[in-house]
C-alpha cells in the first residue's frame, strides 16, 4: 500500500527534491481523492488510474453538485472524469479502502 | 480546438474505440447526417434543427434552413415562479462554431423523440 | 506511470473505456444534462456515439435519441449506467 505522504523516496526528480505534479497524483492511486472542477462541481472517489491529461478513472464516487438551493449528491459505481474540467485534486490517503473487485 | 485527450490511446490510429459497430470513430455519425435534417444541442441552452452542409474536425458546422430556439428561465418576482420562455427564429445558413456543440443527434434516425 | 508491483488494481483511462464499450453508460455533460444509453464508439476527446439515448435534466426525462454525438470537450464524465 502505499501512502499519501510523498517523501524522497518516490520515483521521479530526487536530486532536486522536487515532487512532481503527476508523482502526487500516481501516489495517490488506490487511495481516496477528493476532485474539485472548475465549476461548482466534486466528486469523491477511490483513484484507480489517470493519463497524461489528468483523465481520472475513479470508483466508488461521490458526486457533489452545488446549487442556488443546496448540494446535489449522487453514488456512481465508476467512471472517467475528463481531466479538462479538473482543478484541485486532494489525495485524502491514509485508508487504502478497496471496493469488492 | 478541442483540448486533446489520449484517454483512447493505443486503440488505433485516430485513437477511437468502437464496440462492435458500423462506426469506425464518432465523427462517422457526423458524416452519416450529412445532408440530412438534424437536432443540434448548443451551449447556452440554444437548440437548432435543419439540414447539415458541413463539417470540420473540430466539428464547426454548416447549417441550412435553421430553426434556432432560445431558451431563457425567468422568475417570477411575486411568486417566485420559474418561467421558461422559448424564443424561435428561422435563419436560412449559419456558422455553427464547434466549440458550443453539445450534441448532435440525425433526426431521420431519431426514435421516440419528445418534443 | 505505469503501474507499481501489487497495484493491480491499477486501471488506466484507456483500459476503463474499453471496457465499458457496447454497454449501457451514462454521461453527464457542463450543462448538467446527463445521457444514458449504449456507447456505440469514442475517441480520445472523449467525443462519444450513443444509441437508444435518453437525456434527463435534474433527473426529468426530457428527450429521446435514436443515435447522438456528444463533443468531448462538453463531457464531465462517462461511466456504466448504474444499476436502478
Amino acid at each position: 500500500m502505499r501512502s499519501a505522504h510523498v517523501g524522497a523516496s518516490s520515483s521521479g526528480d530526487e536530486a532536486s527534491g522536487q515532487l512532481l505534479p503527476l508523482e502526487l497524483v500516481d501516489v495517490a492511486i488506490g487511495s481516496r481523492v477528493w476532485v474539485i472542477l472548475k465549476s461548482a462541481r466534486e466528486f469523491r472517489g477511490i483513484l484507480r488510474g489517470f493519463d497524461e491529461f489528468v483523465n481520472l478513472v475513479l470508483e466508488d464516487v461521490t458526486e457533489y453538485q452545488f446549487t442556488e438551493s443546496g448540494t446535489d449528491t449522487r453514488q456512481l459505481p465508476s467512471m472517467l472524469l475528463n481531466g479538462s474540467n479538473v482543478c484541485v485534486l486532494v489525495p485524502e490517503g491514509g485508508a487504502s479502502e478497496r471496493t469488492a473487485a | 480546438m478541442q483540448s486533446a485527450g489520449s484517454a483512447a490511446e493505443g486503440a488505433s490510429t485516430n485513437g477511437a474505440l468502437t464496440g462492435g459497430s458500423i462506426l469506425g470513430e464518432p465523427s462517422d455519425l457526423v458524416r452519416l447526417c450529412l445532408d440530412e435534417l438534424v437536432y443540434v444541442k448548443l451551449r447556452g441552452e440554444r437548440e437548432l434543427v435543419g439540414r447539415l452542409h458541413g463539417y470540420d474536425q473540430h466539428l464547426n458546422m454548416v447549417v441550412g434552413d435553421a430553426e434556432e430556439t432560445v431558451m431563457s428561465t425567468e422568475v417570477d418576482e411575486e411568486t417566485f415562479e420559474q418561467i421558461v420562455r422559448t424564443r424561435k427564429r428561422k435563419l436560412p445558413l449559419v456558422f455553427v462554431r464547434g466549440d458550443t456543440l453539445i450534441l448532435i443527434s440525425p433526426l431521420f434516425r431519431q426514435s421516440g423523440a419528445s418534443r | 506511470m505505469d503501474s507499481m508491483p501489487g497495484q493491480h488494481e491499477t486501471q488506466r483511462p484507456a483500459d476503463f473505456l474499453r471496457q465499458i464499450l457496447g454497454r449501457p453508460a451514462v454521461v453527464k455533460v457542463n450543462n448538467g444534462a446527463e445521457y444514458r444509453g449504449n456507447l456505440v464508439c469514442l475517441d480520445g476527446y472523449l467525443n462519444i456515439v450513443m444509441e437508444g439515448t435518453e437525456e434527463f435534466v435534474g433527473g426529468e426525462l426530457k428527450r429521446r435519441y435514436g443515435d447522438v454525438f456528444l463533443r468531448g470537450n462538453n463531457v464531465i464524465y462517462v461511466g456504466p449506467a448504474p444499476a436502478k
